[in-house]
């Protein structure tokens, strides 16, 4: 009798844990910041704070999840017509609330978190900051929204970034080349996802990654290096050559100058599911600019 | 002895800061002699001192030396009359050379280095006020009787005709009171003319012709010799003082009522 | 005499100088190297790039520095000068916010994505946009600053109703000032991606200075330092009191006007080449005072002279210390600035410049 209560006491315990254990284990996810989320159930009204983590959103499909976005996001063109919450830096805390999210995707940077959380609402927090942190991002989101194959995103990043590496012609392949963020002058080094890109797309940086993502340079190793190729916004072009010493690069004095729209530029300083654009629109733009593309000699 | 007119004011009257100060005062201040303005406190003794300077926006006329004072052009009046106001400097770090050759700005041209009677008139000004020796200290490591001697000598380094002088003696002790003193009777001898307001009355009663103020309006204006003009000075401090002579000087000393206003004894309850 | 005192502080300051250019010359995106050497060496490639690297770039920019550390330096002891105050800086007038909202205008209309949230979508406003922009794209960041600079400036002289109470005006710069400087942050918040650059403007840079900037700033500091020099004894005959100086016949009100000009052509220059270098202006007065008490004919001259060694000093570190990187030359003016005046307020004379301690 003993023995027989005591198999079905072990028996019973033994379902509860694994029920228990697939309800613990329902939605957990860590945050770049290290918390860990625990949700009864995927979100279904999300208010993204960082136009990277809106596209990524709804380039897994889930666009219609979004009940709110930040001021800044405006890709794709639907998420326009959301409620704007100000931006990431200074989000209006009331009108977060007021949507009743059941969860909010912030930047590491932002300081609502704690505001937030005080309220009640969830916050998840990602930066993505290189293509590992994006492909990291698309992983943790999937698991969130309980996506069946997360994975499939990035393979399509990476197989787009892939396609316009092959676009390239050979010849391209070995440029050096110099991307200009913002004047500083702010260049993309190679430890930044910009520059991971570049060097996928086979062409060479000439900020090493031990200078950090984004160095403000001094302006005289632009001229030393003698770039090739120069990348830049079309808004920061003004002025490149009236600098002391520009006059003498190759890429100005030739005109291997690459100019990206304003629209081109919002791509390409987003670590998000558009890198595969972003890298199509480098290629694009190096494949006509580049001097060894113009078949001039190296 | 001359006997012409230095400063005169007509229907003068000043307001600072919205409130009427000066209330239509017509006064001739004597060429050739010390005048002293006595009154109590907030009498507007200092205004009419800058009025008489041409610091001060008024109604009325004041005219130096027969001119009125607002057509001068801005040099001659510069030249002609030196003023030395109270509390005003920051200047900490111009040496004491330095300060008094300021004095000369309205005798220099404008962008010309001193020349020998500039630098004539600034070893006599500190000379006359004992700080020639320590000339080259910057103002800001003097004692206050030293700077105020400093600036004094400032306004003797003008050479002007008219010196008005707002609380000379602040800061300095009774040698140093005393040696200003010779200096206004240096400068009489000169021809110049003094005008002083001064706290310290009985260095007022020094000078050759007071006037009285009061409230914003002159009670009288004459003679030191002259009883009317002591008892007028008595009057405006409410008789709380009183005018002695001592030994061919007048001492204005504080008067002592015989009740104690603010502890009254009976007489009768002495023992 | 206090000459001997000013010409042998002058010299110091001149070797100081004289060292900064050298250095400069030696100091670039490798850090430290010996191009002296390469100049004087044979004619091969390596003197030939030296040469190309000295003259286009590392020269103007060194004596740029010297320059524009000396214009700040004059602002600096003309603005307190003016205002008798110890604590004046050139920025006092609201130059620096003016030139920060023109740089701030022009950043947000020359990228005018993300602007105000709307991105272009008609042919109409693109249009509108291109218009817009393109006065700021002739002025270029230069311009636009020191046109802020300058209509800040007639702002604050505007709202004190001219320059007779010091006071007033002092009270009228600070809050133009201020509302300029919230009007920036606000153009800024709709423009996020200027914030970089804007950065790079508000801690001051001495990067891109090229012949024309350099010369630029020389011509105009002569310029206002004779200016200086010829009204310095209206600021000697201010510091002893307004009264007094009225009766030393000096015409205080159109001196004052003169006073305030040089002080804004002065301060907008440096800012429109320089961006915002905080603490030169106010440091190099007070450097100078420690070290000599010298009325104000001399004292233009050698804050001038001090302002040159301490930006010129600050920009040798920008690039020297995690080069090929840069730090902002306005973080390393306050650093060397600063730790020099504690320095020397420790060695103690127990009172500093115009401040009783």
């Amino acid at each position: 009798m003993r023995q027989r209560s005591l198999f079905w006491l072990a028996a019973c315990a033994a379902l509860a844990l694994c029920t228990g254990a697939t309800t613990v284990q329902a939605l957990q996810v860590t945050d770049d910041q290290g918390v860990t989320l625990t949700l009864p159930k995927a979100p279904q009204r999300i208010v993204s704070l960082l136009p990277a983590l809106t596209e990524t959103v709804c380039a897994l499909g889930q666009c219609q999840r979004l009940v709110g976005v930040d001021r800044y996001s405006n890709f794709p063109e639907s998420v326009k017509k959301l409620p704007q919450v100000g931006g990431g830096l200074d989000p209006n805390i009331e009108a977060i609330v007021a949507l009743h999210p059941d969860l909010v995707l912030a930047a590491l940077s932002s300081r609502s978190a704690t505001r937030l959380l005080s309220l009640g609402i969830p916050v998840f927090a990602l930066e993505p900051k290189t293509h590992a942190d994006v492909q990291r991002a698309i992983a943790k989101l999937s698991q969130l929204l309980e996506i069946a194959d997360g994975q499939k995103l990035w393979r399509e990043i990476d197989a787009g970034v892939e396609v316009a590496a092959r676009s390239l012609p050979v010849s391209v392949r070995g440029t050096r080349v110099y991307f200009e963020v913002n004047r500083g002058p702010f260049g993309a080094g190679e430890a930044s996802f910009i520059g991971e890109t570049l060097t996928r797309l086979g062409v060479k940086n000439i900020l090493p990654a031990r200078l950090g993502p984004f160095p403000q340079i001094n302006p005289e190793l632009v001229v030393r290096e003698n770039p090739d190729l120069i990348l830049v916004g079309e808004s920061n072009l003004e002025g490149m050559e009236q600098r002391p010493g520009w006059s003498r690069i190759r890429a100005i004095r030739e005109h291997h100058v690459c100019v990206f729209t304003p629209t081109q530029s919002d791509v390409l300083v987003r670590p998000g599911p558009r890198l595969a654009v972003a890298a199509r629109i480098m290629a694009q733009c190096m494949s006509d600019q580049a001097p060894r593309a113009k078949g001039l000699p190296q | 002895m001359k006997s012409g007119i230095a400063l005169s004011a007509q229907s003068l009257s000043a307001s600072l800061g919205g409130r009427a100060v000066l209330h239509d005062i017509s006064l001739n201040i004597v060429q050739g002699q010390w005048t002293s303005i006595l009154g109590p406190n907030g009498a507007g003794k200092s205004t009419l001192l800058k009025a008489f300077a041409g610091l001060l926006p008024h109604s009325g006329s004041v005219s130096l030396l027969g001119q009125p004072i607002q057509s001068m052009p801005r040099r001659s009046r510069a030249r002609a009359l030196a003023w030395l106001g109270q509390n005003e400097t920051a200047a900490d770090d111009l040496s004491a050379w330095d300060v008094v050759m300021l004095g000369r700005l309205p005798h220099q041209a404008w962008l010309a280095p001193p020349n020998d009677k500039d630098l004539a008139a600034v070893e006599r000004a500190l000379r006359f006020t004992q700080a020639w020796d320590w000339r080259h200290r910057p103002l800001g490591q003097l004692s206050g009787g030293e700077r105020q001697r400093v600036l004094l000598a400032r306004a003797l380094a003008v050479e002007a005709q008219v010196l008005l002088m707002d609380e000379p003696l602040a800061n300095l002790d009774p040698p140093h009171q005393a040696d200003w003193l010779c200096v206004v009777e240096a400068l009489l001898m000169h021809g110049g003319t003094v005008v002083s307001v001064l706290h310290e009355i009985t260095i007022a009663l020094n000078a050759n012709r007071l006037v009285v103020m009061r409230e914003g309006r002159v009670t009288h204006h004459g003679a030191t010799q002259d009883a009317a003009t002591r008892d007028a000075v008595c009057q405006a401090f409410d008789k709380r003082i009183a005018i002695h002579p001592l030994n061919g000087q007048w001492v204005a000393l504080p008067h002592i009522p015989s009740v104690n206003p603010f502890h009254p004894v009976p007489k009768d309850a002495s023992p | 005499m206090n000459v001997t005192r000013t010409g042998g502080l002058l010299a110091w300051a001149a070797l100081v100088c004289a060292a900064v250019v050298v250095l400069g010359l030696c100091i670039g995106s490798a850090g430290f190297e010996n191009t002296v050497g390469a100049l004087l060496g044979p004619p091969n490639a390596e003197r030939a790039m030296a040469q190309q690297i000295v003259w286009d770039i590392r020269l103007p920019r060194t004596l740029g520095a010297l320059a524009a550390g000396a214009l700040l330096g004059l602002a600096g002891a003309l603005a307190q000068g003016l205002f008798r105050n110890p604590l004046a800086d050139p920025y006092l007038l609201g130059s620096a916010s003016g030139a920060s909202l023109g740089v701030a205008l022009a950043l947000a209309s020359m990228g005018s994505a993300g602007m105000l949230g709307s991105s272009v979508v008609s042919e109409a406003s693109v249009a509108a946009s291109v218009f817009s922009s393109s006065v700021w794209v002739r002025l270029g960041l230069t311009g636009a600053a020191f046109a802020g600079a300058v209509l800040a400036v007639m702002l604050t002289l505007s709202l004190a109703r001219g320059v007779q109470h010091t006071l007033r005006l002092l009270l009228a710069g600070v809050i133009v000032g201020v509302v300029l400087g919230a009007v920036t942050s606000l153009v800024l918040l709709f423009s996020p991606d200027s914030l970089q650059a804007m950065q790079s403007f508000l801690l001051g840079s001495t990067s891109f200075i090229g012949w024309t900037s350099c010369l630029l700033m020389a011509v105009v500091w002569l310029l206002c330092a004779l200016a200086a020099w010829t009204l310095a004894r209206v600021l000697d005959g201010l510091s002893l009191g307004e009264a007094t100086a009225q009766s030393l016949g000096l015409p205080i009100g159109p001196l004052r006007a003169a006073l305030v000009a040089v002080l804004a052509l002065a301060t907008g220059t440096a800012v429109a080449q320089t961006g915002l270098i905080a603490f030169v202006g106010l440091a190099a007065p007070h450097l100078v005072r420690a070290m000599a008490r010298v009325p104000h004919r001399q004292l233009m001259w050698l804050s001038s002279a001090m302002g040159a060694v301490l930006l010129g000093g600050a920009d040798l570190l920008a690039r020297w210390l995690i080069a090929p990187q840069e730090l902002p030359v306005g973080v390393l003016t306050a650093v060397l600035g600063g730790l020099y005046l504690l320095w020397l307020m420790h060695r103690g004379s127990g009172s500093l410049g115009g401040l009783r301690t």
